[in-house]
């Protein structure tokens, strides 16, 4: 109760973010002798699998991390959501998180925090520290707090995200993005470790997910003409956790990633499945969006997976009636698509309805069905294909139990959630706060 | 080039921007000659922009408008080809449809599937440069494989069929953050050639200001409310404004506005995400 009163020496925290980065491929890289710092630091820590978010994207996983509860108290279901009462798209963006973050908390508190690249922080908003948001983040000045901070950034010539359209032109040119790309990421992040004031640090690396996206094939295929440029860039990360390491000695150092990765099987798109079972229909074909929506719809999907009734009352051309018809629908479609199976192997691994995994204020936004693929089936809500499965340029596919966590200390915990994150530092930090979804780790 | 001189080039007037676009083509055909020259043309608001420009240079010096190649990805709006045919005509313009006939004569519409083996061997070799080693593939020409059998394809075979030595393409520095360090020559490889960009400087505003103040036509898709014209089954409608009403500047900030959505879902979908 009285702790934080104390006039004594603030505890810290530092965490490294690895976004996309699955806890089994760390394993592998330490048993083969590619990540020595990491290593080292798990022989007296604990590295265990981390559950994600669900849905299993980077904006609703990271902004759980960042609050501590889940969607229905934070409002984040996915990178894009309907604006209520219509079919239109918005980017949900820092203003539209209803929860305050670690960093709000820790603000309220009088520490100093440093949180750098952190995906679903986009624009910044002020805090007693330094903020520099993450995917998806489109201006650094609009990204950055304060103004000595976007000039320090813009003055090395950082850069905010990898271009991954370059991974159409070339393998070699994404490639080459990627590793300028994390070195003004890792000078970043090394300057405002050792140079400021922080009481909570995070520093978070994109660059994980993006070669997991476009290259997790060079990663299981040692033949891949790619393989060594991937193992050396998770040397290249290692080296960064080392000098993290040395930086911290006994304060606390987590390292987390907000979903996990495998390779693709297949793309399963979820709109065509919805429109070939006579549940979609548009006025326009092809449709331009949603909006085209007509008014014999009863469901549709936004990326990942999230799936929508069409309620009467609640959409604009909402035909389907609340109580016991929107009840059997849900349910008719939640069996239909556990069913679907390609080459005889079960795509879908589960689906939840929104009461079973969402609780609080904004519940009601939330996706009436929410589906979790096996692995390597990697559901899209894209419009627009014309064939229930499908591949492109991408060949690693998220997880949602196979995300990382490190600490440098010992836990005993077996079913660790990302939204345990939070409570976790707020107790090393001696703050005490009573509003978590998750649970304190320690 | 430096942030200095691309902030000043930036912050001309529509005239200044013109006649600096018009100097860059004027040093290009010295350098490569009309006849090495060629314009990629899509129909949308920047490559005729690119067009007038040319347009206009060649008048000046009495000579013909390059070779424009217009590349045919199996999934074009009828609205842009019909605004290209009108453009062919009132300009005069020597314009080859650049197209992988091999593949499209395979598939009638998008999602079909496309059997490796029934592939001339010139495609085949291209899916093996890709590391592409299944058997089929399904036909979507704004995929990996799609975007490189259906514009890479053509595009190379048009340089090396009619011995292109430059090609003018209309990209601008705030399109996207990838073009912010080009030059106006830059040359590429794979066939070897030299890409030439005289409206770098452009902004989206600058566009639609010269359009209206020199008449210069554009396709009817942008008063129906679409920003920017890629294939028809990807390219999403922002609004239902016309094109040039639409916040182009996005001077304050709020979510899911005009110009940052449209960012967004640009950086969603490169991930694979919408």
């Amino acid at each position: 109760m009285f702790d934080f009163l104390k006039k004594g020496k603030k505890k810290k925290v530092v965490i490294l973010g690895i976004d996309g980065t699955p806890c089994s491929l760390l394993r592998d890289l330490i048993q083969a002798g590619d990540m020595p710092n990491l290593s080292s630091l798990t022989s007296t820590g604990t590295l265990s699998p981390m559950f994600a978010s669900i849905p299993e994207v980077s904006s609703t996983s990271w902004t759980t991390f960042m609050t501590g509860v889940n969607p229905g108290k934070h409002s984040i279901y996915g990178f894009m959501d309907l604006k209520p009462g219509t079919y239109e798209l918005f980017f949900p963006n820092s203003h539209n998180i209803t929860s305050p973050t670690l960093w709000d908390i820790l603000t309220e508190h009088e520490n100093k925090c440093i949180v750098l690249n952190v995906p679903s922080t986009y624009p910044a908003r002020p805090l007693n520290g330094i903020l520099t948001a993450g995917f998806v983040a489109i201006d650094l000045k609009k990204a950055t707090y304060p103004e000595s901070a976007y000039e320090y950034l813009n003055s090395i010539n950082y850069k905010m995200d990898v271009d991954a359209q370059k991974a159409k032109q070339s393998l070699e040119t994404f490639c080459e993005d990627v590793l300028v790309t994390f070195s003004k990421r890792t000078e970043a992040i090394l300057h405002f470790l050792k140079n400021e004031e922080w009481d909570l640090f995070v520093g978070t690396i994109t660059e994980t997910d993006r070669l997991h996206h476009f290259m997790w094939d060079a990663y299981e295929n040692k033949e891949h003409k790619f393989h060594n440029f991937f193992i050396d860039f998770y040397r290249k990360v290692d080296s960064l956790i080392g000098e993290i390491a040395s930086v911290c000695n006994d304060i606390p150092f987590m390292i987390i990633s907000d979903h996990g990765f495998t390779s693709i099987k297949q793309e399963v798109y979820i709109n065509y499945w919805l429109c070939d079972k006579g549940y979609l229909n548009f006025t326009k074909a092809p449709p331009d969006s949603l909006e085209q929506i007509d008014s014999n719809t009863k469901a549709f999907a936004l990326d990942p997976a999230r799936i929508y009734i069409n309620l009467k009352g609640k959409f604009p051309r909402g035909i389907v009636e609340s109580g016991s018809e929107y009840e059997k629908l849900r349910m008719k479609i939640k069996e239909e698509l556990l069913a679907l199976e390609i080459n005889g192997s079960k795509v879908i691994r589960n689906i939840y309805t929104k009461e079973e995994i969402y609780k609080g204020t904004y519940t009601d936004r939330a996706p009436d069905l929410v589906v979790v693929g096996n692995h390597g089936y990697d559901l899209k809500g894209t419009l627009n294909k014309s064939s229930l499965f499908g591949r492109s340029i991408f060949t690693g596919a998220h997880t949602q139990d196979n995300a990382t966590f490190f600490i440098n200390r010992t836990i005993n915990d077996s079913k660790i959630h990302i939204m345990d994150v939070s409570p976790t530092v707020l107790k090393l930090m001696g703050i005490k706060y009573e509003f978590f979804d998750g649970k304190p780790l320690i | 080039m430096n942030d200095h001189e691309q902030k000043y080039l930036e912050g001309l007037n529509i005239d200044e921007k013109i006649d600096f676009s018009k100097k860059i083509i004027n040093d290009a055909i010295s350098r490569f000659g009309q006849e090495k020259i060629a314009l990629a043309i899509t129909g949308g608001k920047d490559s005729t922009m690119l067009l007038w420009l040319f347009k206009n240079v060649c008048s000046e010096l009495s000579i013909k408008i390059p070779k424009c190649m217009f590349i045919d990805e199996g999934d074009v709006f009828t609205e842009i080809l019909e605004f290209v045919e009108t453009l062919k005509k009132q300009w005069n313009l020597d314009i080859v449809i650049a197209k992988n006939t091999d593949v499209a004569g395979k598939v009638k519409k998008i999602g079909d599937i496309i059997k490796v083996k029934d592939l001339n061997e010139s495609n085949r070799q291209e899916l093996r440069n890709l590391n592409f080693n299944e058997d089929e593939f399904t036909f979507e020409p704004e995929s990996y494989i799609g975007n490189h059998l259906m514009k890479t394809v053509p595009m190379k075979t048009f340089i090396q069929e009619y011995k292109i030595a430059a090609l003018a393409t209309a990209i601008r520095w705030d399109e996207q953050e990838a073009r912010k360090n080009e030059e106006y020559f830059s040359p590429r490889t794979n066939p070897d050639h030299y890409r030439i960009h005289p409206i770098l400087h452009f902004k989206e505003r600058d566009i639609w200001t010269a359009i209206h103040k020199y008449k210069i036509p554009y396709c009817i898709l942008y008063s129906q409310g679409y920003r920017s014209l890629g294939a028809k089954s990807t390219t999403y409608k922002n609004s239902d404004i016309p094109a040039w009403q639409q916040d182009l500047e996005h001077t304050t900030e709020r979510s899911g506005r005009g110009q940052d959505k449209e960012l967004v879902m640009e950086k969603l979908r490169d991930l694979g995400y919408m």
